[in-house]
């Protein structure tokens, strides 16, 4: 029985890519990880390490090969435990329906009534900091702006669980900054459990409470674990912000990845 | 002082460039001047030919006139019109169904394809003689066969915008509740609109190409039978009738359509 406080519970994850039963290629292998309700969870590593692999096990798009993955959810038909913020805003966002209507567009699905969907459509649009742009289809918007729709449609459904691959890894350095501290505000109203796919050592150590480093494949597996003791929001020039960041990029230089 | 007189002196030479931007615009922009100087290289062969071989612009108008005067070109251009559009849009409603099953379902897919890929190099015209015997020499026939000319370049490209669909937009309706239907509905058939709509232009060509075809075969009525009736007048001049009212009501459908496409589809991004 996982405990009360749980929300995602793998067990011995593997995944194999090739149909050779015989000689299977692991592309991840024996992932234990146990992720707790409102945990801000990091899986960082290089490119091609299965990160994304493993979210998209996480998230259903994708099955595991061997092992066991729980989600452990007060919702009982599972439909709104996850939501999934993809890397590139272009490819995942509806380019047909306005900022509103990609937002609400779950909502819909589910046959929720016009006027309340209009009402939490409104509502992340606030959150979101898109006040105003909830006519303009997406083609219309920046970069940042783009992704902060995405962000907005997936917490418009309500889930319990945000999975998030390198939502920022596009976005130039400045606005990457802003959206940084915009989803840890957005984290911190809203209780949501986190995993965070990312390569990036300074937005690992900025936003997580927790970091899991993934080895290079094939046969990745999650090798060290890092605990980010830190308040928020976290000043990346402090002496401890450096510390860890030093810590954790010996991490890599030691396994020469 | 020096700065001020240089903006003045920017804004007119820019009103200058301005005046003649749209005089050379409006010149290419409504494509006049192509057509002047086609009719000018027209005038002047013809002069020098025999208006049974090559008639002259003033000589097909003249001719226009007298088919017209009775009605006929357009009781002609009527039937023509009627086949193509009906033709092509029970084409259309046939060939987008299977074109999204096709892009939906790998079952259909592998079955379909071959047989597709074998099947659509054999042109709508080697199929009249067939299509008369099974459907008679009626309306049915020439229509099935302006069906046959739009089923394939609308199945495929309708096959091939399913394809081109981003996983990650199926992926993340699904993860927002869509079911598999709804996913069709709200995902697949949107993101497939752009290419449905290049196909449907497409088939307007076909179409065309296969009912004159048809008309010239077995017909009483229809451009196709105008053309081909000539020969027995000796009326070249009809048959460059023919030629440019095809033309004519080609670019009036397309640019129909497009108009239509543009106002209503604005936000699929049809593209024309």
């Amino acid at each position: 029985m996982p405990a009360v406080e749980d929300a995602i519970v793998l067990k011995n994850v593997s995944k194999t890519f090739q149909e050779d039963v015989e000689n299977p290629v692991y592309v991840l292998k024996d992932i234990d990880l146990t992720i707790k309700k409102g945990e801000f969870y990091i899986l960082l590593g290089p490119s091609g390490c299965g990160k994304s692999t493993l979210l998209n096990i996480i998230a259903g798009f994708l099955s595991q090969t061997e092992g066991n993955l729980e989600i452990i959810t007060s919702n009982k038909n599972n439909r709104n435990t996850r939501g999934f913020v993809f890397q590139s805003a272009d490819s995942a966002l509806f380019p047909w329906l306005t900022v509103e209507e990609n937002i609400s567009f779950g909502l819909k699905m589910k046959k929720v009534p016009l006027e309340e969907r209009r009402k939490i459509a409104e509502y992340y649009i606030k959150l979101t900091g898109l006040t105003g742009h909830g006519n303009k289809f997406p083609d219309n918007l920046s970069g940042g702006m783009k992704q902060r729709v995405q962000l907005a449609r997936v917490l418009a459904n309500e889930p319990e669980i945000l999975l998030m691959d390198e939502p920022f890894g596009a976005l130039d350095a400045m606005t990457r900054r802003t959206m940084q501290k915009e989803l840890i505000r957005i984290w911190r109203e809203t209780n949501k459990t986190v995993i965070f796919v990312t390569h990036d050592i300074q937005e690992a150590i900025l936003l997580g409470q927790r970091i899991g480093i993934m080895s290079i494949g094939p046969s990745s597996k999650i090798t060290s674990s890092y605990e980010i003791d830190l308040p928020y929001p976290r000043d990346i020039t402090s002496i401890e912000f450096n510390k860890y960041y030093r810590q954790v990029q010996a991490h890599f230089e030691d396994f020469e990845i | 002082m020096t700065v001020a007189k240089e903006v003045t002196v920017n804004k007119k030479v820019e009103r200058k460039q301005k005046k003649r931007k749209l005089k050379s615009s409006f010149l290419l922009k409504t494509g006049v001047l192509g057509w002047l100087l086609i009719l000018l290289v027209w005038t002047i062969v013809s002069y020098f030919s025999d208006p049974l071989f090559l008639p002259s612009p003033l000589a097909t108008l003249k001719g226009a006139i007298e088919i017209a005067s009775d009605g006929s070109l357009f009781i002609y251009m009527g039937y023509s019109f009627a086949r193509v559009l009906v033709g092509w849009a029970l084409g259309l409603i046939i060939a987008v169904p299977i074109g999204l099953l096709m892009g939906t379902s790998k079952w259909v897919r592998s079955i379909a394809e071959p047989i597709m890929n074998f099947v659509r190099f054999i042109p709508p015209l080697a199929f009249i003689t067939l299509f008369m015997l099974w459907f008679g020499i009626g309306e049915q026939s020439k229509v099935f066969l302006i069906v046959y000319a739009t089923f394939f370049v609308i199945t495929i490209n309708t096959f091939a915008g399913v394809l081109s669909i981003s996983e990650d937009k199926i992926r993340s309706a699904k993860i927002m509740g869509a079911t598999k239907f709804q996913t069709l509905i709200h995902v697949i058939i949107p993101a497939t609109i752009p290419y449905i709509f290049t196909g449907a232009k497409l088939a307007m060509g076909s179409s065309f190409m296969a009912i004159i075809g048809a008309e010239m075969v077995a017909a009483k009525e229809g451009i196709g039978f105008m053309i081909w009736n000539a020969r027995l007048y000796f009326k070249t001049e009809w048959i460059f009738v023919g030629l440019v009212v095809l033309g004519l009501m080609g670019y009036f459908m397309d640019r129909l359509f497009t108009f239509i496409g543009r106002k209503f589809l604005a936000r699929y991004k049809v593209v024309s």
